[in-house]
């Protein structure tokens, strides 16, 4: 039967050689972590912006690299999925942007603040986190099996490129439009874009788009005309949504003895 | 007690208690927070609340290991605390560093690195301070009349968890490095050297409540550790899966991973089968169920639930989500917390020279906290599983997905207040004790220990 000694020495041993494995493992990570980390693009701003990231404990709600508290969302890839002109606007004033959903301290930051902020979630996000955060597995699926939701009449709208203002003006945070964006419209009833041509002529959606509440009194939609939606980006958002129409968009291109225009009316 | 420097255990654990009950607090906070009750927002916003509760976690557990240590130690060396009023100066100060660290927390005053928040000025207090423990502690067993394996083995435990503090005072621009540092300490305090503490403690318990002869307990406590550290140090690697370190570790992680809720079945069985083979049957039945419960509820809360989510192919969708919390929750409870309330319950009786030991306060205690403590972990479990679900598998939006799992935080504020009410009863019981009395210390006390159990 096992003696103490031998007890021991299992404990003294054992610890010893898988400590030295480990410290051997930690040395050899150590010198692969600056590659695999694009330690190189570790600018001023972006280190300022982990500090900012620490003094401010931004861990204490968010997660970063999956490491955090589980109270508000993952920010590893959030300037992919957001865009950095949308965070900008939304660290400013976290509460308009969900209004009546659960906060976030506001910090009054500096603009250049903010920017460090993003760089720094900029760098983390080309981090190579061998695989993590996985694309979620039954996304596809749960699409495919899903009844088509948009019953609308009438053609579907067409397929057009989006153009960049959607996302600097930071409307795909909520809406979806020709399959991108539309993350956080799901929880409040943000509708997908893309036959928006179907209920609003120009000069309704332009009302919309410069203060929310004019149409839809209690609307969660926040009011970026003049912050982040200038005159020029509003008439390229209205005329792109537009767009989307098949009829009117079918007009210009076809030859004047083309077809009448169709008889059914949008609703 | 045979020593009078045993005494200033009693401060140490009820401070500790008193940072328990305000642990508490600040989790039902959070908990409130959770189902959209966040009136405290402006004064506590979340991650106020959030760094606050596992700072007194930590702090309290570190209070009662070092209460435990200045009990143990003295009567394991079979001489007086070498310098027992360093250890008062010792006991205020961390309290008071303690203190500051969640003053700061209000006031957006902290490193912001998990778990490890408190500003790096204070780190410096709190290393000193610790320095002054370890050299009370060991300069007493150094000049011990005797050498146990017991006291080796904790204060080993408490030196390299004094020592493992520095890493994470390293400071690096790189998010992957500042990361792999951190869990050098966090990893490798709670999955490893605090289950030294842990394991030193349960076999003092064990010597003292069972009766089994001490080379026995002793040689089973060096198997355990052994295994421990031998599937411990390598399991820091299921940290390291998805924060940019190389891929080796997902394989090096995985494996030991795995093999770490063996030390704590080896943890169980040692417990229960010294239990067993006990002639002695020891009066104070609720310290012996603070210890076979710490045992075991450490299995199935650091061993079982950890494994449940410690392999990379699952750790992928878990990695970040309430899932963690549902295994930190009942982790820390089993092995750390129980484990020092089992040491109180134990030392109480022997400081205050009161036998109180056996009475329906202390049962509902037990029971109540246990049972609390089971609800809150399933209430997690089933939040985090349906979050890995809707958000990591079907690609919901988070807040979309935090709404539908929101109900589950009401059955989780709901068996908090049932564990709530167990610790009152076992705060009720702490004190009924009474102080620590100089009676207490001239009275034999292996005399009164061993009288029957009448009630």
């Amino acid at each position: 039967m096992l003696t103490k000694l031998q007890a021991k020495v299992f404990f003294l041993g054992g610890t010893a050689v898988f400590f030295g494995i480990f410290l051997v493992l930690s040395f050899d990570t150590h010198l692969k972590v600056p590659n695999q980390t694009n330690a190189a693009n570790i600018t001023p701003a972006v280190a300022a912006g982990k500090r900012i990231w620490e003094e401010n404990n931004c861990m204490g709600c968010h997660t970063l690299f999956g490491e955090g508290a589980y109270y508000a969302p993952e920010l590893t890839k959030t300037v992919e999925t957001r865009g950095k002109d949308w965070l900008k606007i939304f660290i400013k004033d976290p509460a308009a942007m969900f209004p009546g959903q659960r906060k976030m301290v506001k910090y009054n930051f500096t603009d250049e603040q903010i920017d460090n902020v993003i760089a720094f979630l900029d760098w983390c996000g080309k981090v190579d986190l061998n695989g993590f955060p996985a694309k979620p597995p039954l996304r596809d699926k749960m699409i495919a099996a899903a009844p088509q939701m948009a019953v609308s009449s009438g053609p579907p709208p067409l397929k057009k490129p989006v153009p960049a203002v959607f996302t600097t003006a930071t409307c795909i945070g909520c809406h979806q439009i020709q399959g991108q964006g539309g993350a956080a419209g799901a929880l409040i009833g943000a509708p997908p874009l893309d036959d928006v041509f179907r209920r609003y002529d120009r000069a309704k959606l332009v009302a919309w788009i410069k203060d929310p509440p004019s149409i839809k009194k209690d609307t969660k939609m926040p009011k970026l005309y003049g912050l982040a939606v200038n005159d020029a980006q509003l008439n390229e958002i209205v005329d792109y949504l537009l767009s989307l129409n098949p009829e009117t968009a079918a007009t210009p291109s076809a030859a004047p003895t083309a077809a009448p225009a169709p008889a059914v009316q949008p609703k | 007690m045979k020593f009078q420097s045993q005494k200033i255990a009693y401060w140490f654990f009820a401070s500790a208690m008193l940072l328990l009950v305000l642990q508490i607090v600040y989790g039902f906070i959070m908990g409130f927070a959770r189902i959209g009750m966040d009136g405290l927002h402006e004064w506590i916003p979340f991650n106020t609340a959030r760094a606050v509760h596992t700072n007194l976690l930590v702090v309290w557990l570190l209070l009662g290991f070092m209460g435990s240590a200045y009990f143990i130690i003295p009567e394991e060396s079979d001489r007086e605390l070498m310098w027992p009023k360093l250890a008062w100066v010792q006991l205020i100060s961390f309290l008071v560093v303690g203190v500051v660290a969640v003053i700061g927390y209000h006031l957006n005053y902290w490193e912001g690195r998990k778990f490890l928040e408190i500003p790096r000025s204070l780190d410096y207090l709190v290393v000193v301070n610790v320095l002054a423990f370890i050299a009370n502690i060991g300069m007493t067993i150094w000049n011990g009349k005797r050498y146990t394996t017991t006291s080796i083995v904790l204060f080993f435990g408490l030196f390299t968890a004094a020592l493992l503090y520095l890493p994470g005072m390293i400071d690096f621009d790189n998010q992957t490095l500042d990361s792999f540092y951190r869990w050098w300490v966090v990893h490798l305090w709670v999955e490893g050297v605090w289950e030294l503490i842990m394991g030193a403690l349960l076999c003092y318990l064990l010597i003292k409540l069972t009766g089994v002869d001490r080379e026995v307990v002793e040689k089973w406590l060096y198997v355990i550790v052994g295994f421990t550290f031998l599937s411990g140090i390598l399991g820091t690697g299921h940290h390291y899966y998805y924060i940019g370190a190389p891929k080796y570790w997902l394989m090096i992680g995985g494996i030991f991973s795995a093999l770490e809720p063996l030390a704590f079945l080896g943890m169980a069985i040692y417990a229960l089968a010294m239990a067993k083979k006990g002639g002695r049957r020891h009066p104070n039945k609720t310290a012996l169920n603070w210890t076979l419960g710490s045992a075991i509820v450490s299995f199935v809360g650091a061993g079982f639930l950890g494994f449940a989510h410690t392999l990379p192919q699952v750790n992928m969708y878990t990695h970040g989500t309430l899932v963690t919390a549902m295994h930190g929750h009942m982790a820390f409870w089993g092995a750390y917390a129980m484990i020092n309330l089992a040491m109180i319950a134990y030392a109480l009786p022997i400081l205050t020279g009161r036998k109180l030991w056996d009475n329906a306060a202390s049962a509902y205690g037990f029971w109540l906290s246990n049972i609390g403590m089971v609800g809150m972990t399933g209430a997690l479990a089933v939040a985090g599983i349906t979050q890995v679900n809707l958000e990591r598998r079907m690609g919901l939006d988070f807040l979309a997905v935090q709404k539908e799992i929101e109900i589950h935080f009401v059955g989780m504020i709901l068996a908090a207040c049932l564990f709530f009410l167990g610790i009152c009863f076992y705060l009720y019981n702490f004190w009924r004790f009474g102080l620590p009395t100089d009676e207490a210390a001239s009275s034999d006390v292996r005399a009164a220990e061993e009288l029957p159990t009448v009630s």
